[in-house]
């Protein structure tokens, strides 16, 4: 009985969002937060990648409903990225903190919304913890803005602030768990039994990641991994040990897939089920580096304005929002993996691996003029290996073929193929998670007059098990 | 809580029984020994450099024949140099999948075949007497396709006369010399990087990623075998222009080798494909499919190069001709080579797992 009743009083502890904690989780966190982004904002730019994916695609995959979005110029382009840097530098410092915080989550998330080729779980989270940044005092403990006395420097800060960060941790690895609980992970270990085999060159353990029994290994303990992981990071008792699963599992996961910083940022972010003497000795070892300054600050204990209500009605919506959005795949019908819709913001991570080979075909009913698009003309490789397996993407392609070659004439030798107002057909093949490649899209619809939008893709093949 | 704590031990316990799972698991496994790194050394050293060296030797004879030519232009010595150039021009079909690397920095796929050729750039060129053969304007004038318009264009009588009696004969003895010297000064460095320190570097590239060697074989590979499907065989046969057809659009049309270059060219891309004798895609493929698999990915990729080849050999050269003649047959072939294509560019590329992009992935 004594058990049920500490877990009773530990949960109510946990959902007492307003009461006060100690400030150095939440300065710790930004810290980590700050530093890392600041990283990963550097190696998109040493990679070239500002260039690669969005100065030399000559058309842009907009997001459903971010159509209106202005697109930048190369020189606005590297711009953002410098103001990035500067707001990565003010997030780790606590310096202009409030202001850096804005700054990061709407320049980084314009970015991302420029083109979905680019789509990252990983980046939609970054943006979400950023997103609730904006709103929790991280810069009231071990910060410049504190130092300086633009804020007042405080020990605690309210419960709500960590809480909502543990819960948006909860809700990546709980949905991904929830997404691997399908036959494709559990029964046939797709796809990582194929992708497994690529590292089949190491030393010692190429040949063990051969094998089937690997496959089904990884793909089971990935899946209760992430189910269970945060309630092992919850509990006292084990959040240690499950840490120490945490940094092998996603160091695992780093060195066998091309999953880029996405490891680091979750080793980043699980830092934060961490006890707060832990935060506060990291930051006394931190101190050292600044000549014990912090030590000499007073701290005020502030009667905080009442924004309880404001906050819990903020909460209650942004919670609800995050625990639906991945399950609006189920107002569709077919399979996920084939249809994606409801595919993206919904935590399926490693899940698929499916190419495509698509074809796009113009014509003019009237003219008569016909011809099959050389799609390297149009998309960047990425951008094509992307489209010819995303319905919506398929379509904003055939769209603004239907743009670039309306009124528009072809010269060949001595022939002209003069388009008016051209259809566009696609005949696309699809392989999904190790099946033989099927017809994904027939040429029989004209997917010009298609509309892009969140109704059912009939216009799809059936997906054939 | 009591529960949790328990689990210590328990956690132990599980992970030991998984371990001598795994090794028991592992013991009964008896799949013939795969790497990457031995098939990128039996392609680097069985297939691509002795198919370099033999083009490399090939263009040598050509040059040879080209200055026997041009000291005397008969008829003996252009079926001599027209004999020389098919060899040359065929082995470079197994040459051509190979586009990274040297013959990458060395530009060789554009200059080399380059078609159709530009006849009447051609001409200007050879009119003017001066020109610059390695600028972009020119790559319609340059290469096999330019020396298959200079040596067959026209009449025996009528090429034996530009190149004796006409008054820019010399002007012609001397382009066709370049061209043929400008391929092989081209083409020795690259077979001279593979004999010195490509070789090792690109057998030791062997992960998966975007810069290695099994990434630049497979999108090269894809890349060519598309080429011959739509350019060698789509566009002319009308599969781009909704039955438009565009005969003169074919490889190699003024000598009518068509189909028996792009034969050639199945050829070799089945051996990039199989690695001739030894370890290539296809042993790659059987290694990663489970093994119950009933029928193997690389057998239907081989079935249908088999298929592919069969229906291009029947189809009659000059394939100009056989495009206005029996376009359906063309068709044909060109369904196949799409199927083909399909087979290669999704379900092997899926399989393998090589990238073809830098990006981070999450696998969605």
């Amino acid at each position: 009985m004594t058990a049920i009743n500490s877990l009773i009083v530990r949960i109510g502890r946990f959902f007492d969002w307003h009461r006060e904690v100690p400030a150095a989780s939440l300065a710790f966190y930004r810290i980590l937060f700050g530093a890392l982004m600041l990283f990963s904002t550097l190696r998109f730019l040493l990679n070239g990648w500002v260039y690669d994916f969005y100065i030399a695609p000559r058309f842009h995959f907009a997001y459903l409903g971010f159509e209106w979005i202005p697109y930048p110029n190369p020189t606005v382009l590297y711009f953002i990225f410098v103001v990035l840097i500067l707001a990565c530098i003010g997030i780790t410092l606590g310096f202009f903190y409030r202001i850096s915080a804005i700054a990061f989550f709407f320049l980084f998330t314009y970015v991302e919304l420029l083109d979905k080729t680019t789509y990252l779980n990983h980046y939609y989270f970054v943006s979400l913890i950023a997103f609730i940044l904006i709103f929790v005092p991280a810069n009231k403990y071990f910060s410049l803005d504190s130092y300086y006395n633009f804020v007042p420097a405080q020990k605690t800060i309210p419960n709500w602030s960590i809480a909502i960060l543990k819960f948006q941790i909860a809700v990546v690895y709980v949905f991904a768990g929830i997404a691997k609980l399908e036959p494709d992970w559990l029964i046939e270990a797709q796809p990582l039994k194929y992708w497994l085999h690529t590292a089949h060159h190491w030393p010692l353990f190429g040949d063990l990641l051969k094998e089937d029994f690997t496959a089904y290994f990884f793909s089971w303990f990935g899946c209760l991994y992430d189910l269970l992981i945060v309630f092992f990071l919850l509990n006292k008792c084990t959040r240690n040990y499950a840490y120490g699963v945490v940094v092998i599992f996603h160091v695992m996961t780093w060195l066998l897939f091309p999953i880029g910083v996405f490891p680091w940022v979750m080793i980043a972010a699980t830092t934060i089920f961490l006890s707060a003497a832990f935060h506060e000795k990291a930051l006394r070892f931190l101190g050292k580096f600044f000549s014990g300054k912090q030590e000499q600050r007073t701290y005020t204990y502030l009667v905080r304005p009442n924004f309880k209500k404001q906050i819990n009605v903020l909460f209650a919506i942004f919670i609800t929002l995050q625990l639906l959005i991945p399950f609006r795949y189920l107002l569709y019908p077919g399979n996920v993996f084939w249809t994606e819709q409801g595919y993206r913001f919904s935590w399926r991570v490693m899940l698929m691996e499916k190419s495509g080979y698509a074809e796009f075909y113009l014509t003019d009913p009237k003219t008569k003029a016909a011809w099959k698009v050389d799609t390297y003309n149009h998309l960047t490789s990425l951008q094509e290996k992307m489209m010819s397996t995303q319905p919506d993407m398929i379509l904003q392609y055939a769209h603004h073929l239907q743009q670039v070659y309306a009124d528009t004439t072809i010269l060949l030798g001595d022939k002209k193929l003069v388009f008016k107002d051209p259809e566009v057909h696609a005949e696309i093949y699809v392989t999904l998670n190790g099946r033989p490649s099927q017809l994904y899209v027939a040429k029989k619809y004209n997917l010009a007059v298609l509309k892009n939008n969140l109704s059912n893709r009939y216009w799809l093949e059936d997906f054939k098990e | 809580m009591i529960i949790l704590k328990g689990t210590r031990h328990t956690k132990q316990g599980i992970l030991a029984i998984l371990c001598i799972t795994w090794m028991a698991g592992c013991k009964e496994d008896d799949k013939p020994e795969f790497d990457r790194k031995s098939m990128l050394s039996n392609m680097a050293i069985n297939v691509i450099m002795p198919a370099y060296t033999t083009l490399n030797g090939s263009l040598g004879t050509l040059q040879l024949e080209t200055a026997d030519f041009i000291s005397n232009p008969d008829a003996i010595s252009l079926a001599a140099l027209r004999a020389q150039y098919v060899v040359s021009a065929k082995n470079y079909q197994h040459c051509s999948m190979y586009n990274f690397g040297p013959a990458m920095d060395c530009n060789i796929k554009a200059s080399f075949n380059t078609f159709p050729t530009d006849a009447a750039k051609i001409e200007t060129n050879i009119t003017n007497g001066t020109y610059t053969l390695t600028i972009n304007e020119n790559l319609t004038a340059i290469g096999f396709p330019a020396i298959d318009y200079l040596l067959y264009a026209g009449s025996d009588s009528e090429i034996l006369a530009k190149f004796t009696t006409d008054p820019d004969a010399g002007k012609r003895k001397t382009y066709l010399s370049d061209l043929v010297a400008k391929m092989k000064n081209e083409f020795q460095p690259v077979l001279d990087q593979w004999q010195g320190s490509y070789k090792t570097s690109f057998i030791n590239a062997d992960g998966n990623d975007v810069a290695s060697s099994s990434s630049y074989l497979l999108n090269e590979f894809v890349k060519d075998l598309e080429l011959t499907k739509n350019a060698r065989i789509g566009i002319p046969s009308g599969q781009q222009t909704g039955g438009t057809i565009f005969p003169t659009y074919v490889e190699a049309y003024y000598s009518g080798l068509a189909t028996s270059l792009a034969y050639e060219h199945l050829v070799g891309l089945e051996t990039c494909f199989t690695g001739g004798n030894g370890s290539g895609f296809d042993d790659y493929i059987r290694d990663v499919e489970s093994d119950d698999v009933t029928v193997s990915l690389a057998d239907n990729i081989l079935a249908q190069f088999t298929v592919c080849k069969t229906k291009m050999d029947a189809l009659a050269d000059p394939l100009s001709e056989t495009i206005t003649t029996n376009v359906s047959a063309v068709n044909d072939v060109y369904q196949e080579l799409k199927k083909l294509a399909v087979y290669c560019k999704t379900d092997m590329t899926s399989m393998l797992g090589i990238l073809i992009t830098y990006q981070d992935n999450d696998g969605d």
